[in-house]
């Protein structure tokens, strides 16, 4: 009833405003808003010890979690598929579809585009940064032993050969943004279920944006 | 002789009316405003807010078409109109372009004299089911109660469907989208069908909108896009053609953030859309520059969709057949060179 009554109103205001709003929508200026997806960025250290709650995958963005889309590509089911430009990442499941993840891409995960490959998986990692994300934030630990507070997550997928790496998160709120540090992040809800689907040897294809 | 010239003039007219010799895009140019024909409100699409401005996907295409005709996205007029009103108020010259998603079919260009422009937004009818029920496809949904609005299309569709696919189905008719709702959340269907933009605005509307999702299968075709009136060729071609320059400006990484930086690209097809090495602009009527001025206004055609009913928005409509077609969608335009 309260939404019939609502609607009523709304159609009652746009019939007389129809009038109207051509000559005011002149006046008004109109400024885009950038849309998240596209080249937001936000400016966060790494927390080590800060530890994520258990159904984090509820605390992102409804268009970040995973689901099912229509995905048209001619790429084998199973085959991973990252865009760092929306900050997706694909599962290839065939038939016109696949299993997309909200990510979050660190500044590594823009450096390189191609194909590569899952070499091994971890459960927990332990986490060793490396020297020049020690020298941007001197605070870091120089080791610190996999678990709930650890900036890696629940899981890691290591790619061959590159310092990729699909890693969990102790932050999900970073999920669609281009953040300061690492590759590609998943809520650690998320990476368990990718990581459950995808077996060492799994293609993994990184597409950047395009070079104006 | 005056009876004459009389006669003239009333042929003229005529033609005008018909169209046959209409000069829309000098019209709109000595005008300084684009007439604009939108939906009434519908979110996403085109709706005012509080303060008259009207924002949305369809809206956009207004404002872009402003930005190449007249160098200015606030130089529209919006005219609202319904269902009924929308194709008789382009018929009679009271809006330039009608940019009311509206789906493309014969019957609206051979008997309507309308011309589709092209497909701005690929919809279509799809399913939205519990997220615990984990289906990844519409042919997993064998013997499903199925929620559908009585006297609509979507009717025939989903029998079609379930039938060619040998699936067991049970049709759960309601008069409208409010017990649409209502039924599916009652427990009364297992799942809801429409087409899958209306799909998302419904999944607003629950209780916990999270945990439903829209099966990524679509079974009918709902082609949109804005319309012209027929018998202004060049006019079609500037409206055809911001399309086209929205869609390639996506598709070559031309963003609102770096149209600016695209001006002095070292890739030629990029030179070309931005009208650094081409004058096509020109020839169709505007700049060589307009589908920059397009960008830098209200950004390509991936960053509309995002703003309106992707990531930006509420509604959060995956791109889907939307996509680039190199990217996983459809979305396909012919070349600027």
């Amino acid at each position: 009833m309260a939404f019939k009554f609502r609607t009523l109103v709304l159609t009652a205001l746009l019939q007389v405003g129809a009038l109207t709003v051509g000559s005011m929508a002149m006046a008004q200026q109109y400024t885009p808003v950038p849309p998240r997806g596209m080249g937001a960025t936000m400016d966060i250290g790494d927390q080590p010890g800060r530890e994520a709650p258990a159904d984090d995958e509820l605390t992102i963005d409804p268009a970040y979690r995973r689901q099912p889309v229509y995905f048209r590509t001619t790429e084998a089911p199973g085959t991973i598929i990252i865009s760092t430009k929306d900050r997706f990442l694909y599962l290839v499941q065939g038939n016109n579809r696949a299993l997309r993840y909200g990510i979050g891409v660190g500044r590594d995960g823009f450096t390189w585009q191609g194909l590569v490959s899952v070499v091994r998986k971890a459960e927990w990692p332990d986490w060793t940064p490396p020297a020049e994300m020690i020298q941007r934030q001197p605070y870091l630990p120089r080791f610190m032993a996999g678990g709930p507070g650890n900036p890696m997550g629940a899981r890691a997928l290591y790619l061959g050969g590159t310092v990729y790496r699909i890693h969990g998160t102790n932050q999900p709120e970073t999920i669609g943004y281009a953040v300061s540090s690492g590759c590609f992040r998943l809520v650690n809800s998320e990476i368990i279920d990718l990581y459950s689907r995808v077996p060492v040897g799994t293609k993994v294809i990184v597409r950047q944006a395009v070079e104006i | 002789m005056k009876t004459f010239l009389a006669l003239v003039a009333g042929a003229a007219m005529a033609l005008a009316a018909n169209g046959a010799s209409a000069q829309t895009l000098k019209t709109v140019k000595d005008r300084g405003t684009l007439n604009c024909g939108v939906s009434r409100g519908l979110v996403g699409f085109s709706a005012p807010d509080a303060k008259g401005v009207w924002s949305g996907f369809d809206v956009d295409y207004c404002r872009a078409i402003a930005a190449a005709v007249l160098n200015d996205p606030n130089k529209v007029t919006f005219v609202p109109l319904s269902a009924d009103d929308r194709f008789p108020a382009l018929q009679k010259g009271q809006v330039d372009v009608l940019s009311r998603n509206s789906t493309w079919t014969v019957e609206r260009e051979a008997k309507l004299g309308l011309l589709f422009t092209g497909i701005n937004y690929y919809d279509g009818q799809g399913f939205l089911i519990p997220t615990s029920r984990n289906i990844l496809s519409a042919l997993e949904m064998d013997g499903s109660k199925v929620c559908v609005q009585s006297g609509t299309t979507a009717v025939g569709y989903t029998e079609d469907f379930f039938r060619t696919n040998n699936m067991k189905l049970e049709l759960v008719t309601v008069p409208g989208t409010d017990e649409m709702v209502k039924a599916y959340e009652d427990g009364r269907c297992d799942t809801l069908t429409t087409d899958v933009s209306q799909l998302y605005a419904l999944r607003l509307m629950m209780k916990k909108p999270t945990e439903h999702i829209v099966v990524p299968d679509v079974i009918s075709k709902e082609p949109l896009g804005p319309a012209v009136r027929q018998g202004d060729d060049q006019w079609f071609n500037v409206v055809k053609w911001v399309h086209f320059g929205l869609l390639n400006a996506d598709e070559l990484g031309v963003t609102r953030a770096k149209v600016d930086a695209a001006l002095t690209s070292k890739n030629p097809d990029v030179r070309r859309l931005v009208g650094t090495d081409s004058d096509y602009g020109e020839q169709l009527g505007l700049t060589r520059d307009f589908v920059a001025r397009m960008v830098k206004a209200v950004g390509n055609y991936g960053e509309i969709y995002e703003r309106n009913v992707g990531t930006g928005s509420k509604l959060a409509i995956p791109r889907g057949l939307n996509e680039i077609w190199s990217r996983g969608g459809i979305q396909y335009a012919p070349p600027y060179r």
